[in-house]
């Protein structure tokens, strides 16, 4: 392995012209011990932690503006500090293969050698379903990991609890499956049949037919959005609301039938790989791709998007596989595959499990933010396969170094050290999860739930500055547009005694502005009181004059 | 106030005295002052007259009258002046307004004040307005920077009277300064000088004079005090209209003389006049009459005014409590300072003692600790009292105490001689046994060699690798590659050299390490912890000349031991003995054991690393043969010059212990020279060593040329499945050969441009300004077209996002869907969209930030707690 020298920043020191070296990091000021401790804890904090720029609070002209952002400041300086502070918590650690000389190979180690020298626990973890007629299978772990879906292609559908080898439910389809997909957890799973894409408990039992989404190829489950993605053969990418029910948006990708399908978990854009080699990013808001980049000269098989979305690979038909960082769009490294990557994923520790043929190779290195200048790995982590089962799907198990793989003869689990990650964030998905804590905490999610119209290539945009013109502003006004009829709209808004037609009187009372709107608002309140009083009539009728007064007034 | 008073001192415009302008003789100014003085007196009537005296003039005769008895009039009176006479009006206002003038001025104080007035101007206090008092306020703007001598403490009280007054000099304004009038200050030097001759002149009016002026008692010499008065009333040209200094000055003598009615049988002008000498010779602060009282509304204004000063003042002390409190992140109530146990430091406990105690639990356990003697009061009994015995003295007892500790150090030094020996000993011991132990391992091992147990090639084989790996590589600093680089200034530019640069620096020093014997630097280190040694060789023989240093310092610190007191006593003499004669054995046998170790050690101890062949050595190692010493001697040369670069090709280390015939031959572990690597396209890896089954290695490879390096591994296995990958290759490259998938995506991407890019849009509508139909020409339709053009403003190629990416195509048509969550204006407080994104910088949820710092932010600013929550009772700040 060589890291590279840059000329911006060089590794070895270069000597100047007249003989003198450059010093790096030379310290120019004198500080205490505790001082220089604070500085680097900070520092590292930042790297770690930090969110952007501060705020130049020097230039701020108000003086309570001022002292404000200074306080903010200091108090996210202090979060920082804080969270890094809070890593003291977080007490497992991955750790990888190492080899001890320098002739040792990881990808040499073979799984049986992991199952000998790992616990009890741990080798249980790799185990194989022979399910030898019904495939190849496809299957999908639960977002935390804890059950598995598997789906034959000829109609087959298992979910089992994996870890203690529990079945859940067992259908026979009878009809070719093209996907499957858990929903937001182990209680739903989507599965796109030969024709419609049906929604199951998890118990098996049908609960809806999504008539609308024909002929799906490939789905994803955006769990913060409640959106179930699919892509069908005819190349319409549909958007439904598992929450709602609704379908969000559909679009016409235009480019044949798409060949892959991956959601980038940071900004649930979807990436498609097309039949022309392009890859294109798409959102529910926008009729056409956001980002289109050419990655392959052939169909891109196969795609995977890493967790913090910034690494991007893909395999290609041209039996390429290239890696992209898509903050930038540009590809970082490109290497070269027997055979086409069949499928892709890439752990949360940044493992790439790549399938491709009858084998599976696991890269480590492909892409790491810490450093500025990609390195190109030379040789793979750990491999398996080369035993004739073809590799339809693989998928790294959150929380666990477990690998899944999808083959013509069914399942397999295997072991690579060091790829799942180790400390789960049990608010956020909860592998250990109990009953209640599952349903309290979809309950949760339903109330988080993020609208589709936030979806967007930068997330963090929700509450910027719009920086449009006032002109371009005047110009995207839609001037035929119809004049809301206030009255209508407050009609149907209007609801219980203090409604909002008497609170617009009584805030217009103030302003004894008496337009149309208000005629027409006085008028309505005045019938709304009539009929109250009609019914308050009959009512009273109703009870004869001696109960009368007990008929209650609205 | 102002509108009464304006005119008060005007009223009383013939007390001045008589402006007299003084001739251009000293004598004849000092005469004419007399004569002035003498006149003053007898002639009132004939002064000029301000506007209001004239009503005075009726009555000169009895003005005058008035003057001789005075005196009698002070002591009668009580007669009201009820009716209002018209002369007597002006001079009661006269009366109050000079007691408010001093008042004002505040000279109404120290006898010492008063006295440098009387020297400078006059002796009536009341009277002391000098030449600057006749400076209007306008003239005090003219005259600004020019100072009177002697008289500047006095501008500054009289300067509110100078503003009143201005009327009155408005009035008098055309008698000041004439033709031949002089500087004051001058005029004052002239007149000192003439003084003397005046003496004897003066004599008569003196006795006149001082009949009048004897109330006033802080008059040193009434005569000449008198002179310089009239005299600076003669040089009074400016003074003149300034009737306020010769105002007051002349209500001390003021009567009904003065006011030419001297006849006057009035009742109460006489009563009046009275009061006014009366008031007069009191002095200001004991003066009983009261001061006609303000305003109300001037009254009530001035008691707003000071009121508001003091509210504000009790006000400010809270501003900066409001202001914390103001920016406080967070308030509680009740307030803090209000809570009953206010003050209380709950922080720390204080031992109960039998004052603190209050409950009857604490006193009963007191009483228990007491009883057990774990109480406050069981103190650690003094050991020293103890010791002590009655009959000594203190001295003497500090002596006897000195005297023991010295005795029982003197004793302790043969044990900590015994101590510092066993701990040599032990040293030694463990050192030597290391030694023996090793030997016998050693021993063991080569047995074993020898017997066929252990496989001793791997070893030797894994230390080859090692050494093989140390070398290859390797540049030189006299290599041509290096040579080459030099000569170009590649370090420069070239990252590839600059690496090698850095990889050959620190491979030398390796080596170099390596050559002189130094491997890793994980020798021996175990022993530091002793006190005493500071030097730190490496080697053993080293070890042991220490350890002999060590015994003879030892032995040398028991010889100096003296032998007095306490030791010189037999039985501790013998004690003594015993034990020096223990440790000298222990010496002895150490020494032995030491001497014959380093014996041995000269044998078989080698360095190692490689030998030095020089001039000062001559020890020669015997395991060498002859040729093996020359190819070192050669190798060290070539390491020395390095003028070869194959020079470095054996420069590892040489084991001379190492017996086995085996030893590595040079070829055996240098770089196979042969590289089989065939270049593919760049850029691209073959996946396949990553095919296990593969990846195998013909077990028929001999086992050392294995110990190639990582690289020619690698390349070795390359060279095994290339000639697949090419084919693929090529095969793929023919699969797709066919579309041109990079020209379609730009061409794509050139449309998106043109589509994005600013547009022209031709409004003309067919038919405006021209006929439309058949028939007309395509001529005439052309003439038409582009008549009204408006541009609509797109995104220029060069402003895309994706201008630099090649094969990227970014769309840039705004997302609308989205603009609902963007602010549509820049809120209130933030000046730039910088300062508000920034603010949103970080979420506040918990799945975002600590728990610390999720419960810090969404803390509530008011806190309340149960309880009353009283008002702030005084500033928190």
């Amino acid at each position: 392995m060589e890291t590279i020298d840059t000329i911006d920043a060089p590794l070895s020191r270069v000597e100047q012209p007249n003989g003198a070296f450059e010093i790096r990091g030379a310290r120019t000021e004198f500080l205490s011990k505790q001082e220089l401790i604070k500085a680097r804890r900070l520092k590292e904090a930042q790297k770690a932690y930090g969110r952007g720029r501060a705020v130049d609070v020097k230039n701020v002209k108000d003086k309570k503006l001022r002292r404000n952002l200074t306080t903010l400041e200091t108090k996210y300086k202090e979060a920082t500090l804080k969270a890094k502070e809070a890593e003291i918590l977080l007490e497992n650690e991955s750790g990888f293969l190492e080899p001890e000389t320098e002739l040792e190979r990881t990808y040499k180690v073979r799984q049986d050698d992991i199952t000998n020298d790992v616990g009890i626990a741990t080798a249980q973890k790799r185990f194989e379903l022979k399910l030898e007629e019904l495939g190849p299978y496809r299957f999908d772990y639960s977002r935390n990991g804890r059950d598995l879906l598997v789906a034959g292609r000829k109609g087959h559908v298992a979910t089992m609890e994996w870890r203690e080898g529990k079945l859940g439910c067992e259908l026979q389809l009878g009809e070719t499956i093209r996907d499957a997909r858990w929903l937001h957890n182990n209680q739903y799973f989507a599965v796109a049949q030969k024709k419609y894409v049906y929604i199951y408990d998890a118990n098996g039992v049908e609960l809806h037919c999504l008539r609308k989404h024909v002929e799906v190829s490939h789905m994803e489950f955006l769990p913060y959005h409640f959106l179930l993605a699919t892509l069908g053969t005819n190349g319409m990418l549909k958007y439904q609301d598992t929450s709602t029910g609704q379908i969000v948006t559909e679009y016409p990708t235009k480019v044949g039938t798409p060949v892959s399908l991956a959601q980038n978990p940071y900004n649930a854009i979807l990436h498609i790989g097309q039949q022309n080699g392009t890859v294109s990013l798409w959102s529910p808001n926008s009729a056409e791709p956001l980002v289109k980049l050419l990655a392959h000269r052939g169909p891109v098989r196969s795609l995977a998007v890493d967790r913090e979305g910034r690494y991007m690979v893909t395999g290609g038909q041209d039996n390429k596989m290239a890696v992209w960082d898509i903050r930038m769009f540009k590809e970082v490294n490109n290497y070269f595959t027997r055979a086409p990557a069949s499928s892709l994923a890439i752990s949360d520790t940044g493992l790439t499990a790549v399938g491709w043929g009858t084998h599976t190779t696991v890269w480590k290195g492909l892409f790491s933010k810490a450093r500025a200048v990609q390195e190109k790995v030379q040789s793979p982590y750990m491999t398996w396969g080369g035993e004739g089962r073809a590799i339809e799907r693989v998928q790294w198990c959150p929380f666990e170094d477990v690998l899944g793989l999808g083959h013509t003869d069914g399942f397999s689990s295997i072991i690579v050290p060091g790829a799942g990650e180790a400390n789960f964030d049990a608010l956020e998905v909860n592998p250990l999860e109990t009953k209640k804590q599952r349903q309290e905490g979809e309950v949760k999610a339903l109330l988080n739930k993020i609208q589709p119209e936030m979806i967007a290539l930068d997330p963090n945009f929700v509450g910027k500055l719009d920086l449009r013109s006032d002109e371009q502003r005047r110009t995207e006004r839609d001037l035929d547009a119809k004049p809301v009829d206030v009255v209508e709209e407050m009609r149907n808004r209007a609801r219980g005694k203090n409604g909002v037609l008497k609170k617009y009187l009584r805030k217009q009372k103030k302003k004894n502005i008496i337009d149309d709107k208000r005629l027409k608002v006085e008028e309505m309140i005045k019938q709304q009181q009539e009929n109250r009083a009609e019914k308050h009539e009959a009512k009273m009728a109703q009870l004869g004059p001696s109960l009368a007064r007990f008929a209650r007034k609205e | 106030m102002p509108g009464r008073q304006s005119h008060g001192r005007a009223l009383l415009p013939t007390s001045g005295p008589k402006k007299v302008r003084g001739p251009s003789s000293r004598a004849r100014s000092s005469r004419a002052l007399e004569a002035f003085s003498i006149a003053e007196n007898e002639v009132p009537a004939r002064r000029p007259k301000g506007v209001r005296t004239r009503d005075l003039e009726e009555q000169p005769e009895r003005a005058s009258k008035r003057q001789h008895d005075e005196d009698d009039d002070d002591e009668d009176g009580g007669d009201d002046e009820g009716d209002d006479d018209e002369a007597d009006e002006p001079r009661k206002k006269k009366a109050r307004r000079g007691g408010d003038g001093d008042e004002f001025a505040g000279f109404s104080g120290s006898e010492d004040e008063e006295e440098w007035h009387v020297g400078v101007v006059s002796g009536d206090e009341d009277s002391d307005i000098d030449s600057d008092e006749a400076f209007g306020e306008s003239d005090n703007e003219k005259f600004e920077g020019f100072a009177f001598s002697g008289s500047g403490s006095k501008k500054k009280g009289k300067k509110k009277k100078g503003e009143e007054e201005e009327e009155e000099e408005e009035e008098s304004d055309d008698e000041s300064l004439g033709s031949d009038a002089i500087d004051l200050a001058t005029a004052l030097d002239q007149w000192s000088e003439g003084e003397e001759e005046e003496g004897e002149d003066g004599e008569e009016e003196e006795d006149e004079e001082s009949e009048e002026e004897s109330d006033n008692d802080d008059e040193e010499d009434p005569a000449k005090l008198d002179a310089l008065q009239s005299m600076i009333a003669g040089f009074a040209g400016e003074e003149e209209d300034g009737e306020e200094e010769s105002g007051p000055k002349q209500k001390a003598k003021l009567s009904l003389a003065d006011l030419g009615l001297a006849g006057v049988k009035d009742p109460h002008i006489k009563k009046s006049l009275k009061l006014m000498s009366k008031e007069e010779k009191t002095k200001p602060g004991a003066r009983k009459k009261l001061d006609v009282p303000l305003a109300k509304r001037q009254q009530d204004k001035v008691l707003r005014s000071a009121a508001y000063e003091k509210t504000s003042e009790t006000l400010d002390r809270w501003i900066d409590t409001v202001k914390s409190n103001r920016r406080a992140d967070h308030l509680f109530f009740p307030l803090a300072q209000n809570a009953h146990d206010r003050g209380l430091d709950g922080g720390e406990l204080m031992p109960i003692t039998t004052k603190t105690s209050g409950t009857e639990l604490e006193q009963t356990i007191l009483a228990i600790m007491e009883e057990s003697g774990l109480g406050p009061r069981a103190k650690p009994e003094d050991k020293e009292d103890g010791d002590a015995k009655p009959g000594l003295s203190q001295e003497e007892q500090m002596e006897l105490t000195r005297q023991r500790r010295r005795e029982r150090e003197e004793h302790s030094r043969e044990t900590v001689r015994a101590k510092r020996i066993k701990k040599i000993k032990s040293r030694a011991y463990r050192r030597v046994h290391r030694k023996e132990l090793a030997r016998e391992a050693q021993n063991e091992h080569d047995e074993k060699v020898a017997t066929g147990e252990i496989d001793s090639e791997d070893e030797r084989e894994a230390q080859d690798r090692r050494r093989a790996l140390e070398r290859v590589g390797t540049r030189h600093r006299e290599s041509k590659w290096a040579k080459l680089g030099k000569k170009g200034g590649r370090a420069v530019w070239d990252e590839n050299f600059r690496s090698g640069l850095t990889e050959m620096a620190q491979r030398q020093d390796e080596l170099r390490k390596r050559v002189e014997g130094r491997t890793g630097g994980s020798d021996d280190e175990d022993d530091d912890d002793d006190d005493m040694s500071d030097a730190s060789g490496d080697s053993d023989v080293n070890d042991k000349r220490r350890l002999l240093e060590q015994l003879e310092r030892a032995n040398e610190y028991e010889a100096e031991a003296p032998k007095k007191g306490l030791m010189a006593m037999k039985f501790m003499q013998r004690g003594e003995a015993e034990i020096k004669k223990a440790n000298d054995e222990l010496v002895a046998q150490l020494r032995r054991e030491l001497g014959s170790d380093a014996e041995e050690e000269e044998e078989e101890e080698m360095d190692i690393g490689r030998r030095q062949y020089g001039m000062g050595k001559t020890a020669k190692n015997p395991f060498l043969t002859a040729s093996a010493a020359k190819k070192l001697a050669e190798d060290e040369e070539t390491t020395k010059t390095t003028s070869k670069p194959n020079g470095a090709k054996s420069s590892a280390p040489v084991r001379e212990r190492s017996p086995s015939p085996a030893a590595p031959a040079a070829g055996g572990w240098s770089r196979s020279e042969k590289k089989v690597k065939v270049k593919i396209g760049a850029g691209e890896l073959d996946l396949t060593n990553s095919l296990p089954a593969l990846a195998v290695r013909k077990p028929s490879k001999p086992k050392t040329q294995q110990d190639s390096t990582k690289e020619a591994d690698s390349d070795d296995e390359d060279a095994l499945h290339l000639p697949m990958a090419i084919r693929d290759q090529e095969m793929i490259k023919a699969a797709f050969g066919g579309e041109d998938v990079s020209a379609d995506f730009e061409k794509e991407k050139a449309e998106v441009e043109k589509d994005d890019d600013d547009k022209e849009v031709d409004n003309t509508l067919p038919g405006w300004g021209g006929w439309v139909g058949e028939g007309i020409s395509g001529r005439e339709k052309r003439r038409h077209q582009g008549r009204f053009v408006t541009k609509v403003e797109g995104i220029k190629k060069t402003d895309r996002k994706d201008y630099k990416l090649k094969s990227v195509i970014i769309s840039e048509k705004r997302i609308k869907k989205n603009d609902k969550y963007l602010a549509t204006q820049l809120p209130f407080p933030f000046e730039s969209q910088q300062q508000y994104e920034g603010s949103l910088r970080l979420p506040v949820g918990p799945e975002w930030s600590t728990k610390e710092t999720f419960q810090g932010a969404t803390k509530p600013r008011v806190i309340v707690k149960q309880g009353i929550i009283a008002p702030m009772s005084k500033p928190m700040v």
